[in-house]
């Protein structure tokens, strides 16, 4: 077991380790033991490449995977597409790795691909984003959406003292992941803070420029507005561009997902209040401990989510806090 | 003429069961602008009677304004090229180059923190890049013979490209010096009016003149209505379009400047859509896509019936997925409306 582990994450851990201990009689999987899997070579495929919440994920598989002395060789598309992330799924597939860790940046195009490469012999398991057809894949590690969209609704009811108008501002409709913060967020804002009255879901598409309209329109309409949930990061900076420009900024409170580097920085000059912060390390370790242990035959979690954390300006300098912010290069 | 006064006999149109109308009336009727400004004119008076304690009380003009003000001067530009009957579909991209690079020239310059020297080093930087891609573009379109479409389609990817590779494809911390945050992006003029408006407004004004009273306006109108017939006359055609195409990028470089100003990053991933709005705005004013038909007045207007709409509806409470049904119909009706009276002009 490593030291210092966040706490989600190490249970998490810990009950692999658990799992692997009851059903393998090696010693192989924990501790960083490199026994049985030297000669496996692993694959990783992101998302975005330039995307910090990848390169988290990525240089803490590297680190694991040189931890079990297997060699893992890193790609990503250029962009959030399919066009471009196939074309990488066919030439990995001609290499013939052991294992294939892939963030798929859709629920089904990819689908023959990946079919492809696991009938070919390769174990896949899926990082991060995952497909709809669930033959494909040994195990699939992403954090829990639901789970993060409730924290977000708890701190930000928090900050807004229980009262007001809140809105969410996303970015755009049938994205799985977004879908389902909002859906945990509504759900938490519903159940558990009766004060907060909840205003219907708007999307920007990805525009802060249309974010910040949006966020004065809201504001006019609603002057009790006291939080916002916005989807991504473009959609902060316009809605923080927007509050500062109909100076309500400090006064309506900004809850953002991820911890990328601009968003740290965006929290210590006060423009976000919440940022929730995924764990996209521990996905990345996971991803190649999952994957090792298919090609070593042993016991193999079918889903796994990861923890959630929520930070402020009042935790952010907490070491147990700070781990969790993303990294822009390993 | 008074307003009881018959109207002419030789007007075949104007038959004397007709209620007789003021010439006034039918001046501004006649006017290019007039049928999208009553559009927007109509939708300002409903969301007012709608929500009269908040559209255009404590959601103000300005705010409306400011939020259209880099839409606009983009607006500005792409009037010019789809008079000349081309089309720029690179300038969201055009303008994250500018800014990336403006940007690039502020972090290693002080940052966040940095002086008016460096503000005045970026911004010629952001026109500069935007002026010399624009001309560029304008080169191969003129001398090249590459059709627009082509051109700024492989323009607004090269550019986009460009500044990922600058960046990473991050936008980078540091970007803007608080300054010019300060000022232009939040700053009044008097206390008063966006600085970002006034900017936008400036730029407006002048190439609306340009493009109304000088000889500069009169040749992209005819290059747009007949190239050749405008070559026969004795105008550089091609030169004149480098000269289009240059200014739209110029004017992309600014719009670049006034992003950094108000939104403080440079938003690499969030301009992929600028083009199909700002032409949007411009058809919607009234210019024809064939060329040789459009107004910087029209382009004003035609920027504004989005933004009104948008806001308007977001006030009023209105569903998101119901907003789009909204704001599609209503961009269609008003270009139908507009078409609908230049054929009764045309056959009148």
């Amino acid at each position: 077991m490593r030291p210092t582990n966040p706490t989600g994450r190490s249970t998490a851990f810990a009950g692999f380790c658990a799992v692997l201990a009851l059903t393998a009689a090696t010693t192989a999987g924990c501790g960083g033991d490199s026994g049985g899997s030297g000669s496996k070579s692993l694959d990783l495929i992101t998302g975005v490449k330039s995307d910090p919440f990848y390169i988290t994920m990525t240089c803490a598989a590297q680190q694991e995977a040189k931890k079990r002395g297997v060699k893992l060789t890193v790609n990503g598309s250029a962009q959030w597409d399919v066009a471009v992330q196939r074309p990488i799924i066919d030439s990995v597939a001609a290499t013939h790795p052991g294992g294939l860790l892939i963030s798929p940046v859709d629920t089904a195009a990819l689908t023959p691909s990946l079919q492809q490469i696991q009938n070919a012999g390769t174990k896949v398991v899926l990082v991060d984003t995952e497909v709809s057809d669930a033959s494909i894949g040994v195990s699939r590690i992403s954090s829990d959406n639901e789970a993060g969209g409730r924290t977000a609704a708890k701190s930000l009811a928090q900050l807004m003292g229980d009262k007001g108008s809140a809105i969410v501002i996303s970015v755009k409709p049938g994205v799985s992941t977004t879908d389902a913060r909002i859906k945990g967020f509504n759900e938490e804002m519903k159940a558990n803070h009766p004060g907060i009255t909840l205003l219907p879901v708007l999307y920007d598409n990805d525009l802060p420029a249309t974010a910040a309209s949006q966020i004065q329109s809201t504001l006019a309409a609603h002057p009790d507005l006291g939080g916002v949930f916005a989807g991504n990061t473009n959609t902060a900076q316009g809605i923080s561009t927007g509050l500062q420009a109909a100076g309500k900024q400090g006064k309506v409170k900004v809850a953002a997902f991820d911890a990328e580097p601009d968003e740290i920085t965006a929290l210590t000059n006060g423009t976000l209040d919440v940022l929730v912060a995924q764990d996209p390390g521990a996905i990345g370790r996971q991803g190649v401990d999952q994957a090792l242990a298919a090609i070593d035959k042993k016991k193999v979690t079918a889903h796994i989510g990861t923890d959630m954390v929520a930070i402020t300006k009042a935790n952010m300098d907490q070491p147990d806090i700070k781990k969790f912010f993303y990294q822009a290069a390993c | 003429m008074t307003a009881q006064a018959p109207a002419p006999v030789k007007d075949r149109q104007e038959t004397t069961r007709r209620p007789p109308v003021p010439s006034w009336l039918r001046r501004l009727a006649a006017a290019n602008e007039a049928w999208t400004f009553g559009v927007l004119a109509l939708l300002v008076a409903f969301f007012t009677a709608a929500r009269p304690s908040t559209f255009l009380t404590r959601y103000d003009i300005t705010q409306i304004a400011t939020n259209a003000a880099i839409y606009l001067v983009l607006g500005v530009g792409m009037t010019y090229v789809i008079i000349v009957a081309g089309i720029d579909l690179s300038v969201g991209s055009v303008l994250v180059l500018s800014a990336v690079l403006s940007a690039e020239y502020t972090i290693h310059h002080g940052g966040a923190k940095s002086g008016w020297g460096t503000i005045a080093v970026s911004t010629l930087i952001a026109l500069a890049t935007g002026l010399l891609w624009g001309a560029l573009q304008g080169w191969l379109v003129a001398k090249a013979r590459v059709p627009p479409l082509i051109v700024t389609l492989g323009g607004f990817g090269a550019a986009l490209g460009a500044a990922q590779i600058i960046t990473g494809g991050q936008d980078p911390a540091g970007a803007v010096s608080g300054k010019l945050q300060r000022s232009i992006g939040f700053g009044k003029l008097f206390g008063q009016i966006p600085w970002l408006v006034v900017i936008a407004f400036g730029a407006t004004l002048v190439f609306g003149l340009v493009l109304a009273f000088t000889r500069f306006g009169r040749y992209t109108y005819a290059i747009g209505s007949n190239p050749e017939a405008a070559r026969r006359v004795g105008i550089n055609v091609d030169a004149h379009l480098v000269k289009v195409y240059a200014l739209v990028g110029l004017l992309s470089g600014l719009g670049s400047v006034m992003w950094l100003a108000y939104f403080g990053t440079t938003s690499i991933a969030g301009h992929s859509t600028d083009n199909l709005k700002v032409i949007t705005a411009v058809v919607l004013g009234g210019a024809s896509l064939f060329g040789g038909r459009g107004s910087v007045l029209g382009t004003v207007i035609g920027v504004f019936i989005p933004a009104v709409l948008s806001t308007g509806l977001i006030i009023m409470g209105v569903q998101q997925y119901w907003q789009d049904v909204a704001i599609g119909v209503v961009l269609v009706a008003a270009v139908y409306l507009d078409q609908f009276r230049r054929r009764g002009r045309d056959h009148g």
